[in-house]
C-alpha cells in the first residue's frame, strides 16, 4: 500500500507532475532570456513561459468545424499525462529511485514516443492542411530518430548488465548504480559512440532548431498545433516542456550521473546539470544554426546517429 | 485582491502578436516584424511574440486599407481570433486610406468592418509608436480578460 502511495506521490508531486512542471517551464524561461542575450536583445523575463501558460487559460478554445472534435480536444491530455508518467520514471541520483515496478528504461521509451503520436494524432483530427503536412514530417521524423535512440538503450543496458555479471539490465536504478561505482559512461570511451548518437537523438525529440521541422513555424505555422487555442494549446506547452525535463534527465541518468552522496547536494548537482544542458544543448544551438528540410533531417538520421548507434552497439558487445 | 484578478494581470504579460496584412505597401509589415525586433526596441521585453497561426493571437495588428480583394479573407481571419483579443491598426491607410484613399480598390477607412482599439498614425510609424501602440493594446486588453 505504502508503495503505490510512493509511486503516486512520485507521479504527482516529485518529481514528476508538479516538480518537473515548473522545472520545465522554468528551464524554457532561462532558454528564451538566454537566446535574447545571444542575439544581443533584452529578452522576456524568466517568468515568461508561467505567464503563458496562465494567459492562455484565459483564451477562448475553438475547435474547427472539420476538426473531429474528442480527439482533437483529448489528444494534449494524453501526452501530458504520458510525460508527467514518465517524469517519475527517471531517477535522479541519490535523491529519487523510482520504484522497480516503473523504473524500466523499456517503459520509458514507449512514453517517451507518446507525444510525437500526439502531435502526430493532432495534426490530423484537426483537419488543417498544414495540421497534414505536420502529421507527414513528425511521422518521418520519429522513423528516423526512433532506430537509434533504441540501439542507445540496448548498447547501456548491455554494458550495464554485463558489468554487473549478467547479460543486460534495463533498470534505471541499476544503470545509475553501476556508473556510480564504476564511473560515469561520460568517461568511458567504449559508450562515445552511444553518447554521440544521443547527442542527435535529443534536439529531434524535444522539436528544436535544427530538427523541429514538424512544427516549423516559418514553413507550417507550428504544423499540429496551428489550430489549437487557449487551454488546449497550454497543454501542448506543458507537454513540452516536460518533454524537456525528461530527455534531459534521461541524458543524464545515460550518462552522467555522477553526484555526491548526500541528497540535498545531489539535487543541486542535479539541477545545474539539467540548467547546463538545457543553454549549451539547447539555447546555444538552437541560436547558432537554422533549420533543416525534412528530407535533409531524414537522410542524416539514417546515415549518422544510426550509424554511431549500430557501432556503439556493436563495440559494447565486443569489449 | 483576489486570486483571478491577480491572474489577470500576469496573464496580461503574455500578449501574442499577430499580422494581418490588409493591402498593405508593406511600409509597415517591415517596421512591425522586423525593425519592432532587433534588439534596440525588442518587443520580447514585453512577453510580447509574433505568431504564426491566429489562433494563438491576443493583439492583432493590421496594416493596409483594406483592398477589395482581401476584404473577405480579413473578415475571416480576424473571426478566427479566440477572445478576448485586441485590434491595433498600424499605419495611415487603415484610418483613411493612406496614399491610396482616392482608390476604387480600397475600402478605407478598416472600422467600418472591424472594431479597432488602437490608431498608430504615421507613413509607416515609427517603431517606439508601435511598441507604444502595443502597450497601448495591452491597457485594453487586461481590462477585457
Ligand atoms: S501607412 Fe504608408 S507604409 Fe503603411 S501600408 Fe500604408 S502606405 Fe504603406
Amino acid at each position: 500500500m505504502s508503495n503505490q502511495l510512493m509511486i503516486l506521490l512520485a507521479v504527482l508531486l516529485f518529481p514528476g507532475g508538479v516538480f518537473a512542471l515548473v522545472l520545465g517551464l522554468a528551464l524554457k524561461g532561462a532558454d528564451r532570456r538566454v537566446a535574447a542575450r545571444l542575439q544581443s536583445r533584452v529578452g522576456p523575463p524568466l517568468l515568461q513561459p508561467f505567464f503563458d501558460i496562465i494567459k492562455l487559460g484565459f483564451k477562448r478554445t475553438l475547435v474547427p468545424e472539420v476538426a473531429s472534435e474528442t480527439v482533437f480536444l483529448y489528444a494534449p491530455l494524453i501526452g501530458v499525462i504520458s510525460m508527467v508518467l514518465a517524469a517519475a520514471l527517471v531517477p535522479i541520483t541519490a535523491v529519487y529511485t523510482p520504484a522497480p515496478a516503473i523504473g524500466n528504461l523499456l517503459v520509458l521509451l514507449y512514453l517517451l514516443m507518446i507525444p510525437g503520436v500526439v502531435l502526430m494524432i493532432a495534426g490530423s483530427a484537426s483537419g488543417s492542411p498544414y495540421g497534414a503536412i505536420g502529421f507527414s514530417r513528425e511521422m518521418a521524423m520519429m522513423i528516423a530518430y526512433e532506430g537509434p535512440l533504441v540501439l542507445i538503450a540496448a548498447a547501456v543496458a548491455i554494458r550495464t548488465g554485463v558489468g554487473m555479471g549478467g547479460t543486460v539490465s534495463f533498470s534505471l536504478s541499476d544503470i545509475i548504480a553501476y556508473q556510480q561505482t564504476h564511473g560515469s559512461f561520460l568517461l568511458d570511451p567504449v559508450m562515445w559512440p552511444a553518447l554521440a548518437a544521443f547527442c542527435f537523438f535529443y534536439p529531434a525529440n524535444i522539436g528544436i532548431v535544427p530538427f523541429d521541422i514538424p512544427e516549423a513555424e516559418t514553413e507550417v505555422l507550428e504544423g499540429p498545433l496551428l489550430e489549437y487555442s487557449g487551454p488546449t494549446l497550454a497543454l501542448f506547452k506543458i507537454m513540452s516542456a516536460l518533454k524537456k525535463v525528461v530527455v534531459l534527465n534521461l541524458g543524464i541518468a545515460l550518462f552522467l550521473p555522477f553526484a555526491p552522496e548526500n541528497w540535498l547536494l545531489a539535487l543541486v548537482v542535479w539541477l545545474v546539470k539539467m540548467l547546463v544542458l538545457m543553454l549549451v544543448g539547447v539555447t546555444a544551438l538552437r541560436v547558432a544554426i537554422g533549420r533543416m528540410r525534412i528530407d535533409q533531417a531524414f537522410i542524416f538520421f539514417l546515415k549518422w546517429p544510426l550509424l554511431l548507434a549500430v557501432a556503439s552497439l556493436a563495440v559494447v558487445v565486443v569489449v | 485582491m483576489g486570486l483571478i484578478p491577480n491572474f489577470k494581470t500576469l496573464a496580461t504579460r503574455s500578449p501574442w502578436l499577430y499580422r494581418i496584412n490588409a493591402g498593405s505597401c508593406n511600409g509597415c509589415d517591415v517596421e512591425m516584424a522586423v525593425t519592432a525586433l532587433i534588439p534596440r526596441y525588442d518587443v520580447e521585453r514585453l512577453g510580447c511574440q509574433y505568431c504564426g497561426s491566429p489562433k494563438h493571437a491576443d493583439i492583432v495588428l493590421i496594416s493596409g486599407p483594406l483592398t477589395v480583394r482581401v476584404k473577405d479573407a480579413v473578415l475571416r481571419l480576424y473571426e478566427e481570433i479566440p477572445d478576448p483579443k485586441v485590434t491595433v491598426a498600424v499605419g495611415v491607410c487603415p484610418i483613411s486610406g493612406g496614399i491610396f484613399r482616392e482608390s476604387y480598390a480600397v475600402l478605407a477607412p478598416i472600422d467600418q468592418y472591424i472594431p479597432i482599439d488602437v490608431n498608430v498614425p504615421g507613413c509607416p510609424p515609427r517603431p517606439q509608436a508601435i511598441i507604444a501602440g502595443v502597450a497601448k493594446a495591452i491597457e485594453i486588453w487586461r481590462e477585457r480578460l
